[in-house]
């Protein structure tokens, strides 16, 4: 874990005394002034797998190695984001797209396939022998997104954690206190993304990225945007980025790839979108992000009053029998 | 021929996992088709959330937690609106609820990455935070039922005769029962609200594990007081409101479940199917056939029954049928939210825009 930054700054110069006396009473301390929200924006349509975010992340937050494997799924080696892994890439493989796919969900959309048809029939693609087709015109592709901690704006652990270890930042980044966590495993379950683990090697505390908070501090960008060398992980502040998503979007669009789409930006997932977007070439669910997240902490209202329904039956019940 | 396939055919249809899975179907509405859940999109089945790091410890705390809760519950209703006799019911249950209580703390400590720690659950009070709610209703819970019991002790003479006993003896005890029995409510109810405001599946698609996990609290520890009545001999006229309360109380719990299978749907399928690590042999046995539906017509049985006076060994096993059934509820609802997390299709599938897709 990198250095525990402070979270706080005192109010001007004080004696030795004052200084005790404050941090006895907490009065005199202040939150860090409020900055912009900052976050990811990762475009997938540029990732090249190289996996250097991965690297560059563990490499900065000292987070120890995974054990390399084999999935046996396709060339991704990690699996899944864990308490010591912040950044995964993913490697989806979608071969024979020509032919509407194996199971017939990632092929290519009719209108196009009819063009392609139409195309070699009339010569203006060249017809090449089997097996020498130009990479253009090849239709399979490896889908890679470098996935990581979404940083909502509504972040279902922050709101389950029970020992306030979890907060917004005034980066308005959400961050694990790793002096405060204690383990209790609801931000786990709550977190409808599968990012934040309980680390069972190690701290036995819950860990996530933190948007390099440290680097954050002394203005330099998180380690992961700084090692991508093609610029998908991009690092800002969240309007901007999401204002670049949006003009990105529009030209993949103009170029003919229909299938890109944003996530996080404009669809309000968790009731106020996501510090921490994607731009994605399939539907989310490709990339095992759910389309639509319920937020945990809406079922809290519910859950209750149905709750209070049971047991104002049995209560009432219970009375009854009694008192006769 | 067709005298040697008529029974191969019934036989087949009887045989246990025909008639589990059948129940599954019915209970959620929802036929599994595993051609077109093929179909579905995911990232090569890997999960999409990560397991729940709860475990046994988890499972015996929300058992012992629903006793307490349900114990104080039902032993405040005695108290307050109950005859003399039922004085009895109120003894028991006090004492049992603190007793029950006693191995909460251990287990919910030992449960944490960080042990050392719990005390930080005391930093802050989160409404929003159904666990952070539970501690403080856990420990308020604690202060009445460990008063209660102490008082119920000193009126009991165990503490002696000497003057604190008197003072003890002498607080007003059905006063303390009324927030008391508020935080028991909360203590028996809130676990399921805790599980309900996750993202597991099977958890959080149906909103009625609260009212599920209160009703188990008040049937297992009926079960529970009129178990010990029994076992110290207790007439069966003092029993009799115990018994009707357990009656009720079973039969909303089973309301309750059916309700939150059928709101779960195909997100339930963990706890009632037969796939691997799906849990419907041991629901459908121990917690619906054993402890609900069984002890239920049996209580029914008994209710009904007005000459069997010396019917105690059906009522010992009925409560014993019940405890296990309460126990096991809780468990297989753990464990399948660890099979439920993992299954990255089921997660994906309601929380889609348009889940018809």
């Amino acid at each position: 874990m990198a250095v525990e930054p402070s979270r706080y700054t005192t109010n001007g110069q004080r004696g030795s005394l004052g200084n005790v006396v404050s941090r006895l009473v907490g009065s005199k301390m202040s939150p860090a002034p409020q900055q912009p929200a900052m976050g990811f924006f990762t475009d997938t349509s540029l990732c090249i797998g190289c996996k250097a975010c991965e690297v560059a992340c563990k490499q900065w937050n000292q987070l120890p190695a995974n054990e390399p494997g084999w999935t046996g799924a396709s060339y991704d080696n990690t699996g899944q984001l864990s308490a010591t892994t912040w950044r995964h890439v993913l490697f989806i493989e979608q071969i024979g797209r020509r032919d509407n796919g194996q199971d017939g969900r990632h092929g290519l959309r009719s209108d196009m396939q009819a063009h392609i048809a139409q195309a070699k029939s009339e010569g203006v693609i060249p017809l090449m022998p089997p097996g020498t087709a130009l990479p253009f015109f090849n239709t399979d592709r490896w889908l890679m997104q470098s996935d990581v901690c979404k940083h909502c704006a509504n972040a279902p652990c922050q709101e389950a954690c029970p020992t306030g270890a979890i907060i917004r930042t005034e980066f308005d980044t959400v961050y694990v206190q790793q002096d405060i966590c204690n383990g209790c495993g609801y931000c786990v379950v709550a977190c409808p993304f599968g990012v934040i683990a309980r680390d069972e090697q190690g701290t036995h505390t819950a860990r996530k990225c933190t948007l390099c908070y440290d680097r954050m501090k002394d203005g330099i960008e998180p380690a992961c945007a700084k090692a991508c060398p093609t610029d998908s992980i991009q690092f800002g502040e969240v309007e901007q980025l999401k204002a670049h998503a949006r003009e990105r979007l529009g030209i993949l669009h103009e170029r003919g790839v229909q299938e890109a789409r944003l996530y996080g930006v404009d669809d309000d997932i968790l009731e106020g979108g996501l510090n921490s977007s994607f731009l994605l070439l399939d539907e989310p669910e490709v990339y095992n992000l759910p389309e639509n997240p319920q937020r945990p902490s809406n079922n809290v209202v519910p859950a209750s009053l149905w709750t209070i329904v049971a047991a104002t039956i049995l209560g009432l019940f219970g009375i009854i029998f009694f008192r006769e | 021929m067709q005298e040697t396939q008529l029974p191969q055919v019934i036989q087949k249809r009887l045989s246990p996992s025909n008639v589990v899975e059948r129940l599954a179907t019915l209970t959620t509405g929802y036929t599994p088709d595993p051609e077109r859940e093929l179909e579905e999109a995911s990232y090569y089945d890997f999960p999409v959330l990560k397991a729940p790091t709860w475990h046994w410890e988890i499972t015996w705390y929300f058992f012992f937690g629903g006793l307490a809760a349900g114990c104080y519950v039902v032993a405040s209703i005695a108290s307050l609106f109950g005859s003399r006799e039922d004085r009895a019911v109120a003894r028991a249950g006090y004492y049992l609820s603190l007793l029950s209580l006693l191995p909460c703390p251990p287990l919910l400590i030992k449960d944490l990455g960080r042990p050392e720690r719990f005390l930080h659950m005391l930093r802050i009070f989160k409404v929003k935070s159904p666990m952070s709610m539970g501690t403080w209703g856990l420990i308020s819970f604690s202060f009445f039922s460990g008063v209660t019991a102490v008082i119920q002790a000193a009126r009991d003479g165990m503490l002696g005769r000497w003057w604190g006993a008197r003072l003890l003896a002498a607080l007003p005890q059905r006063l303390l029962a009324l927030p008391g029995t508020v935080l028991g409510v909360f203590l028996g109810g809130y676990t399921g609200v805790l599980l309900t405001a996750t993202s597991v599946p099977l958890w959080s698609r149906s909103k009625v594990l609260g009212a599920v996990f209160i009703s188990s609290a008040i049937s297992t520890s009926s079960a529970l007081i009129s178990l010990a009545l029994r076992l110290a001999g207790s007439p069966a006229h003092v029993l009799r409101k115990l018994e009707r309360l357990e009656w009720i109380a079973l039969l909303v719990e089973m309301a309750g479940l059916f309700t939150f299978l059928r709101g779960a749907g195909r997100a339930a399928r963990p706890l009632v199917g037969t796939a691997p690590k799906e849990h419907g042999r041991t629901f459908w046995s121990f917690v619906f056939g054993g402890g609900l539906v069984l002890p239920w017509l049996l209580q029914t049985g008994l209710l009904l029954g007005r000459h069997n006076k010396r019917n105690s060994g059906a009522g010992l096993v009925l409560s014993l049928l019940v405890l296990v059934g309460g126990y096991f509820l809780r468990r297989t609802i753990i464990e399948a939210g660890q099979t439920s997390s993992q299954d990255a299709r089921t997660t994906l599938w309601k929380a889609q825009k348009h889940p018809s897709r």
